[in-house]
């Protein structure tokens, strides 16, 4: 049985690895071995941009999800005090995960456009004369947008992590004379680590993967790396495609790899 | 115990013939070697790791011995399935499956035997009758109390009409007054059924209370396997007689030997016990046990003289009252603990203080000699025991 | 709620950090709700509708509209079979991760090479994997379609998350029922099929439904392996590109509802086996000196 996972899973991600290797030449794709593609995609100023523009939007909604994701979990993990709320409460969060991706973030395009809910409700309020118009098809948006699909990926392992967190550990603290902060930093944090090394894992992926949510909520104005190998998909250009698919994908892999670095994963998930 | 009243067809005695049973690097028990008759109540007793849930599992069918035989009813049974050798286990845990109602899972061997249903639903409903949790047919485990719980693990094991029932700690996960409730319905259904029960358990005084023969284990080798009684009043070694309790172990290696006595050198103190017909070796390690209850404490500075042999002087170090009896333990009186037990009515005669200076005697017939048991200690010898 | 009683054994007064981080959480569902809502609620505009607010009659208009296949695309054929595509996948998805997971309860050699490909799949963007897929497929010159290529990239994605799901369900089972289930006398098949599954019933129905939402709403895998036909992701995201209409959000009324349904059917048939199985006070309980003193009742039929 096992045999039939490693058939399964071997046979598109092997091919993927494989594949990408057989770097074709040119516009017509000639069976090859050659460095152009990478040799372009390196030379070209582009390409940095690109990264650090997709850097950029990582490091900002990771640290916004984590934030928000470890402020709702404590809440839920600690405060909650009957476990029927907590699942409850728990629930609630997640139900939305298990809807469309794509109506979710298009969703906001009523409500952040300029005759939306949002810039509506501003200026009736009297707080501003004028629609705000940098909520939308901006760079506000993408991440507005991010954290809304992604925060979840931060709740769901470090509300793991911290409800396995013994109660005592925490009394013990508070006996002993810790303020609330104190304990947060000495104690949960620590215990967290699997949580948050993994819903950090998660999203950062996410992230640096994806390449519809930057065009959408974008405009077109900014863009991503998947996004540009997208459009070169789009545009049969293969090759060139796949060399910046094994680039995305050796950054990626080296992000996860620093962060199983830091905390041992396996661990966890095999207990 | 005597044996009661036991059916004349008893099936299920044991057989193991030079048993070892390794676990990669670890050997879990030793050319273990012991004979259970049929229809025998045997309590498997020891602390963590000695062995004798292994044992257990292996007269189960869920280990197979490394080496060595396992005979049932004189039938080499190694390698066969629980079922096959008429074997039947009661878990710890209970293990009842939390899907199935109590009839369910009491028929569960039944149906795997594919009995047609209604078959084994009046069946299933004998059995539970029979352990008196008929009520309770179709409840689900979960909404049942640890002591019901176990009596419907009990009928689905029975039901397969084993001739040994192996139960693993079964009474460790009861509060006090269900334990002893408990103890009584095991003692009941093993007589009525007629078969070997094997009872792996800590606790001394739930072994003695219930079995016919008492098997003391250590670090993967067999102690002493004997009746209640025999463990309790006759140790064999030293092991068994602190294992046990009730019994004080004096030892030491001899100082002198002279007028019917050996001297021991315990800790430092001279304790004179009158000898064994043969006499140990002057240097060797000698031991001898004394049940607590019979020895007799009076006051230091009473005015009989203390006797020379058979005695102790120490000072009260604790008491501690037991509704009966008081357990008084004495200070400086020999290299370990000395402990004596003493009726209340005689305590209270004349109540002793924490502190005060005492002389403990005993006579010599309640001397026990112990032997070394399967020490392998180069260079001692072994003091023959009576 | 002052703690005026002591004697009480419940809650005491909630810090104040419990105010600050209820008002938080309200807020995040409120973020995380509120959008969508929007969406619903616009849905149910009348012919006039617009893409925003104000809202413009209240009427199902366009979902007809999205069930007639002119201008809306071929939105019928996408539903279908993005339902089917996610039963196959669910199926496939629980029969592997149950059979992988008891597997992996021991070390067989390459569990940790099948472990870590399951983790790197995970973690691999969609587009990649799609990328990878659908160039293979062009290499070996094979077609790719919705029930074939596709339904491998739906998997690279669904498998590992049933993996890992299998993997917590099983860490908490008791080996002793398989045990008991042996000395019982069953086999192998029969201790699986009569013993782990039914007990295991909640933990694999979460399998199903993971391997159900996320091949329905699966979309960068997707792309690029489905071939010629769509399904509905793919859709969607067509009509966003140029969005002119409120069917859409129709659309996305109709498509949350599906999900819905399905969360609904699986939660609640895992709330049923776990009330079914739950600790209730035990009724008539012998505790205490009063069962010492009365044996087991004679009036018991026994």
């Amino acid at each position: 049985m096992a045999l039939v996972l490693l058939l399964f899973f071997g046979v598109p991600l092997l091919v993927v690895v494989a594949f990408s290797f057989f770097d074709y030449d040119g516009i017509n794709t000639n069976p090859a071995f050659v460095w152009a593609n990478y040799a372009e995609l390196f030379g070209s100023k582009v390409t940095l941009s690109l990264y650090l523009k997709t850097l950029y939007f990582a490091a900002i909604v990771w640290v916004i999800t984590l934030l928000v994701g470890f402020t709702v979990s404590y809440f839920l993990a600690f405060h909650v005090r009957s476990i029927l709320w907590q699942m409850g409460l728990f629930l609630l969060c997640t139900v939305p995960f298990w809807t469309s991706n794509i109506i979710r973030m298009i969703s906001w395009i009523p409500f952040l456009g300029r005759n939306g809910i949002f810039n509506q409700a501003l200026m009736g309020a009297g707080i501003t004369n004028e629609p705000l118009e940098f909520l939308l098809f901006s760079d506000f948006a993408v991440i507005i947008a991010y954290v809304h699909l992604f925060t979840l990926f931060m709740i769901v392992p470090i509300f793991n992590s911290m409800a396995r967190i013994d109660r005592s550990l925490i009394e013990a603290a508070r006996d002993g004379g810790s303020s609330g902060w104190r304990i947060i930093w000495d104690i949960v944090v620590p215990l967290s680590k699997t949580g948050i090394a993994l819903g950090s894992i998660f999203v950062i992926t996410l992230v640096m993967g994806d390449f519809f949510v930057v065009k959408v909520m974008s405009g077109s104005h900014s863009a991503s790396v998947a996004m540009a190998m997208s459009n070169q998909i789009a545009m049969v250009q293969y090759p060139p495609a796949a060399a910046s698919a094994v680039v995305l994908l050796i950054i990626v892999s080296l992000m996860v790899a620093a962060i199983l670095r830091i905390v041992d994963v396996r661990r966890e998930l095999a207990r | 115990m005597e044996p009661g009243k036991r059916s004349a067809t008893a099936r299920g005695a044991i057989e193991l013939v030079n048993v070892t049973k390794r676990f990669g690097e670890t050997v879990a028990v030793r050319h273990i070697n012991l004979k259970i008759p049929g229809g025998a109540y045997c309590c498997l007793l020891g602390p963590s790791g000695c062995g004798k849930t292994t044992i257990l599992r292996m007269i189960a069918g869920h280990e197979d011995p490394s080496d060595g035989d396992v005979l049932i009813d004189d039938e080499n049974v190694v390698g066969k399935p629980p079922v096959g050798r008429g074997t039947a286990m009661m878990f710890q845990s209970y293990a009842l499956f939390p899907h199935l109602s109590c009839r369910d899972n009491v028929a569960f061997n039944l149906k795997v035997r594919g009995v047609p249903k209604e078959e084994r639903q009046a069946r299933a409903l004998e059995m539970l009758a029979r352990v008196r949790m008929k009520q309770f047919a179709d409840r689900l485990p979960a909404q049942l109390s640890g002591g019901q719980q176990q009596r419907i693990a009990l009928a689905r094991s029975l039901i397969t009409n084993p001739r040994v029932l192996l139960l693993d700690e079964p009474l460790s996960a009861l509060d006090e007054f269900l334990r002893l409730q408990m103890r009584g319905e095991l003692k009941r259904i093993q007589l009525e059924f007629g078969i070997s029960f094997i009872h792996v358990t800590h606790t001394q005084m739930e072994a003695i209370a219930l079995a016919d023969m008492v098997v003391v284990m250590d670090q993967g080798h067999i102690e002493q396997a004997g009746s209640a009684r025999d463990v309790f009043d006759r140790p064999r070694t030293a092991y068994v007689a602190r294992f046990i309790g009730g019994q004080n172990v004096l030892s030491g290696p001899v100082a002198e030997i002279g007028g019917g006595a050996v001297t021991i050198d315990s800790g430092g103190k001279k304790v004179a016990i009158s000898a064994p017909p043969t006499l140990p070796a002057v240097g060797s390690t000698f031991q001898v046990a004394v049940r607590r209850d019979r020895v007799r404490l009076r006051r230091a500075a009473s005015d009989k003289p203390a006797p020379e042999v058979n005695t102790v002087h120490g000072r009260v170090s604790a008491m501690e009252y037991q509704g009966s009896w008081l357990k008084i333990t004495l200070e400086d009186a020999c290299g370990e603990e000395f402990v004596v037990n003493q009726a209340d009515s005689v305590f209270f005669a004349d109540p002793l203080d924490v502190g005060d200076a005492v002389t403990a005697t005993w006579l010599p017939q309640e001397v026990h000699y112990l032997t070394r048991g399967a020490e392998k200690h180069a260079g001692m010898a072994r003091a023959e025991a009576h | 709620m002052a703690g005026a009683a002591p004697a009480q054994k419940q809650l005491g007064k909630r810090p104040p950090s419990f105010y600050f981080l209820a008002a938080f959480f309200a807020l995040f569902v409120a973020f995380l709700y509120g959008p969508m809502s929007a969406i619903y609620i616009l849905s149910f505009q009348g012919p006039t509708g617009g893409l925003t607010f104000p809202m413009r009659g209240v009427s199902l208009h366009w979902f007809h509209a999205l069930f007639a296949q002119e201008r809306t695309g071929d939105f019928a054929g996408a539903f279908s079979r993005s339902i089917l595509l996610a039963v196959i996948v669910l199926s496939v998805t629980v029969a592997m991760s149950v059979l992988a997971g008891m597997a992996f309860r021991r070390r067989f050699p390459g569990s940790s090479f099948v472990f870590y490909l399951a983790i790197a799949s995970l973690i691999m963007p969609g587009i990649l994997v799609g990328l990878g897929i659908g160039l293979t497929f062009q290499l070996f010159e094979i077609q790719t379609s919705w029930f074939t290529s596709a339904l491998g990239a739906q998997l690279t994605w669904t498998l590992p998350f049933g993996l890992l799901i299998m993997f917590a369900v099983l860490s908490r089972f008791n080996r002793a029922f398989e045990e008991a289930g042996r000395d019982l006398g069953a086999s192998h098949w029969q201790i699986f099929w009569m013993v782990v599954v039914p007990i295991l019933l909640p933990g694999i129905i979460g399998v199903a439904l993971f391997g159900f939402t996320l091949s329905y709403d699966e979309f960068p895998r997707t792309l690029l392996t489905a071939g010629a036909q769509n399904t509905l992701p793919m859709e969607i995201w067509g009509m966003t590109t140029n969005v002119t209409s409120p069917a859409l959000y129709a659309l996305g009324t109709v498509t949350t509802l599906v999900s819905f349904a399905a969360i609904t059917l699986a939660l609640g048939s895992i709330a049923l086996i776990q009330r079914r199985r739950a600790r209730r006070p035990a009724p008539v309980e012998n505790a205490g000196p009063a069962a010492l003193a009365s044996s087991p009742s004679p009036s018991g039929r026994g």
